[in-house]
C-alpha cells in the first residue's frame, strides 16, 4: 500500500497489545530524512516495542508503520532489512561463534554484495571503530563495550543503509567506546546520509547527538521537541517522577 | 611478520596431514585383507551420512532425527526401481536422490519452523513412520525379511572397486561439504544456528535456507541409502533403527560437530570400534553413549576441538615466558 507523506517513516496510529497490557498505544510519529531522533521514556513505556513494531519483530495489533510511503508493519523482518532498515538489540546480539569480520559480512552478501566489496566496506569501518585488531576474533570473545560496538558497525554492512533503529546503544559502555559510537554515528550521518532513531537513557549522550527527541510514556507519544523543550514540558516531568 | 609464519606453519601441518591421510586411505587395498576393506567401505558410508547430518544439526543448528530414513528412503528407491521396473542402477540412484530430496523438501516445510526439541521429536516421529511403512508393506518392500536388491561391481575385485566407490562418494560430499561450508549459504547457516532472529534482521530468509540445507542434506543421505543398497545386496528396515541415528549422532560428537574433519573422524573410528567389539553384541551402544555424555560434559568440540585446544596449548608453552602479556 502506496501512501503520500513528507517524512522518512511514518507511525500511525499504532498500538500494540500483550494480552491484556497494551505496551503502544495509539502513536503516531514521522521521522525525517537524515535527522538523528531521540526516543526517552521511563522503564516500560514501549520504546523497544516501538522499534520492534517497525523492523517487523512484532507485528501490530492496528495502526501503520510507512516508510517511503510504503507501509511495512506486514513485512517479515527480512524484507524490512531489504527496504534499507537496520536494527540493533539492548543486549548485544552478535553470531558469537563468528568471526569479528565473518559477522561484519553477513548484512553485505544478503544485499548480494560480492566477497572483495563486501571485505572491503568491512576492513574500512573495523579501521575507523578501532575494531579491525580484533577482525580474526571470535565475536564471543569480545567485551561488552566492543560487543554493542560491534553490533552498530555490522549495521552500517548495508549500503544504502537509509534508517538505523539503536537500542539502548550506550548502555553500561566505557567512556572511550562511547565516544567511537558517537563518532561512528555522527560521521555515517554525515557522510551517508544515515537517519537514526536512538533509544536511550542517557540524556547527556542524546542532548549530544540528537536534534530532536521524542518522549514516550505508557505508550503514547507525550512530548517531542529538542531537549531543551521537552526537558521543560511538564508531562515529561511528571513520567519521570511518576507524577 | 610471526603470526603469519605461524599461520603458514599450521597449513603446512594440516595439509602434511591431510596428504598422509589421503595416501593411507588410498592405499590402504595394497596391505589390507577383504575384511578391513569392508570395514572401510561401510565407515566411508557414515562418514557420508555423519558429514551430511553435520550440515543441518552442527552448521545450521536443525536436530533432526530423521537422516538414517531419508538413506532408507534413498535406498529402498532405487533398489525397488531396479528390481520391480528393471531400471538401470544408476537411474534407480539418480531416482533415489529425486525421492529423499523430495521427501526432505516436504518434511523441511512441514517442520522446520518448530525450534529444538520439537524438531527433534516431529523428525523422529517421521523415521519411525517410514521404519513402520518399510515392515508393514510386504508385498512392496519384503518388510523385515528384507529385499534382495542388486549389487554393483561382481567378481572378484569386487571388494577393491566397491571400498574406491564409497571414497569417491565420501570425497565428493564432504569437498561440497565444504564449499557450501565457506560459501555466502555457509555463512548464513551458521548465522541462523547462533542467532535466528538476528539473522533475519541482517536480512537472511532463515526458513529459505534452511530447507534448502535441509534438502541437500536428505539428498546425500538418499544417494548414501541407495550406494549402500547396491553394495550390501540386501535392505531391511533395520536401517531406520533409531540406533542408526544414534550412531550417526555419536560419530558426530566424538568427532566434533560444526567441523569438517570432525565427522570423517568419528565415522571411522566409531566403526572399527563397532566391529572390533562385534562380539559384545548391543552392549557397544551403551559403551558408545557413555562416551558422548563424557564428550559433551568435558570436551564438547570432539575429537578435532580437543586436538586444536592441545596444539594451541603447546604452542603457548612454545613461547618465550617474556612474550606473555
Amino acid at each position: 500500500m502506496e501512501k503520500q507523506v513528507n517524512s522518512l517513516l511514518q507511525i500511525e496510529n499504532l498500538a500494540k497489545d500483550f494480552g491484556k497490557l497494551r505496551a503502544v498505544d495509539n502513536l503516531s510519529l514521522g521521522l525525517d530524512e537524515g535527522e538523528i531522533r531521540g526516543l526517552i521514556g521511563p522503564n516500560g513505556s514501549g520504546k523497544t516495542t516501538l522499534i520492534n513494531l517497525i523492523s517487523g519483530v512484532y507485528k501490530p495489533t492496528s495502526g501503520g508503520v510507512y516508510f517511503l510511503g510504503r507501509r511495512i508493519d506486514r513485512l517479515a523482518p527480512e524484507r524490512i532489512t531489504q527496504e534499507g532498515i537496520m536494527r540493533t538489540f539492548q543486549v548485544a546480539r552478535l553470531f558469537g561463534d563468528m568471526t569479528v569480520l565473518e559477522n561484519m559480512l553477513i548484512p553485505a552478501f544478503t544485499q548480494g554484495m560480492s566477497r572483495r566489496q563486501s571485505s572491503q566496506r568491512a576492513k574500512e569501518l573495523l579501521d575507523f571503530s578501532l575494531l579491525s585488531r580484533m577482525s580474526n576474533e571470535p565475536a564471543r570473545n569480545l567485551s561488552g563495550g566492543q560487543g554493542m560496538l560491534l553490533q552498530i558497525v555490522r549495521g552500517f554492512m548495508r549500503h544504502p543503509l537509509r534508517l538505523y533503529l539503536l537500542d539502548e546503544p550506550f548502555a553500561g559502555v566505557h567512556p572511550v567506546i562511547k565516544d567511537v559510537m558517537i563518532e561512528t554515528i555522527q560521521k555515517m550521518n554525515r557522510e551517508e546520509g544515515v537517519t537514526f532513531l536512538i533509544v536511550s537513557h542517557e540524556l547527556t549522550t542524546i542532548r549530544r547527538l540528537c536534534s530532536r527527541i521524542s518522549v514516550l510514556h505508557a505508550g503514547q507519544l507525550i512530548s517531542e521537541g529538542t531537549m531543551k523543550e521537552v526537558a521543560n514540558d511538564p508531562r515529561v516531568i511528571d513520567s519521570y517522577l511518576g507524577g | 611478520m610471526e603470526n603469519l609464519s605461524e599461520t603458514k606453519i599450521s597449513k603446512l601441518k594440516r595439509g602434511f596431514l591431510l596428504l598422509a591421510g589421503s595416501l593411507f586411505v588410498c592405499l590402504l587395498p595394497l596391505w589390507t585383507g577383504q575384511y578391513y576393506m569392508q570395514v572401510f567401505t561401510i565407515a566411508f558410508y557414515y562418514v557420508v551420512l555423519a558429514s551430511s547430518w553435520n550440515l543441518i544439526a552442527g552448521y545450521t543448528g536443525q536436530f533432526s532425527l530423521a537422516h538414517h530414513a531419508f538413506a532408507a528412503i534413498g535406498g529402498y528407491t532405487s533398489a525397488l526401481l531396479v528390481t520391480r521396473s528393471g531400471f538401470p542402477i544408476w537411474m534407480g540412484m539418480f531416482a533415489a536422490l529425486l525421492s529423499s530430496t523430495l521427501m526432505g523438501f516436504i518434511l523441511g516445510v512441514l517442520c522446520l519452523r518448530m525450534r529444538a526439541i520439537y524438531l527433534a521429536i516431529a523428525t523422529w516421529a517421521f523415521a519411525e513412520s517410514v521404519r513402520i511403512f518399510i515392515s508393514m508393506t510386504y508385498k512392496l518392500t519384503r518388510g523385515d525379511l528384507g529385499l534382495a536388491v542388486p549389487k554393483v561391481f561382481l567378481g572378484t575385485g569386487r571388494a577393491v572397486a566397491c571400498y574406491y566407490l564409497f571414497l569417491g562418494l565420501a570425497t565428493v560430499t564432504v569437498l561440497l561439504l565444504i564449499i557450501i561450508n565457506r560459501s555466502k549459504m555457509g555463512y548464513y547457516l551458521r548465522a541462523i544456528r547462533d542467532d535466528e532472529m538476528v539473522a533475519r534482521v541482517m536480512g537472511i530468509h532463515t526458513t529459505r535456507w534452511k530447507i534448502f540445507s535441509f534438502i541437500i542434506s536428505s539428498g546425500i543421505a538418499g544417494i548414501a541409502g541407495a550406494f549402500y543398497g547396491h553394495y550390501n545386496g540386501l535392505l531391511t528396515p533395520v536401517m531406520v533403527d533409531f540406533s542408526e541415528m544414534a550412531l550417526i549422532v555419536i560419530m558426530v560428537v566424538i568427532g566434533g560437530i560444526r567441523t569438517a574433519a570432525g565427522p570423517i573422524i568419528g565415522a571411522i573410528f566409531i566403526e572399527i570400534l563397532t566391529e572390533t567389539f562385534r562380539g559384545f553384541g548391543e552392549i557397544r551402544m551403551v559403551v558408545f553413549a557413555l562416551a558422548v555424555i563424557a564428550i559433551a560434559r568435558l570436551y564438547n568440540e570432539g575429537a578435532v576441538g580437543t586436538v586444536r585446544q592441545f596444539s594451541r596449548w603447546i604452542a603457548r608453552r612454545k613461547q618465550p615466558r617474556g612474550d606473555v602479556t
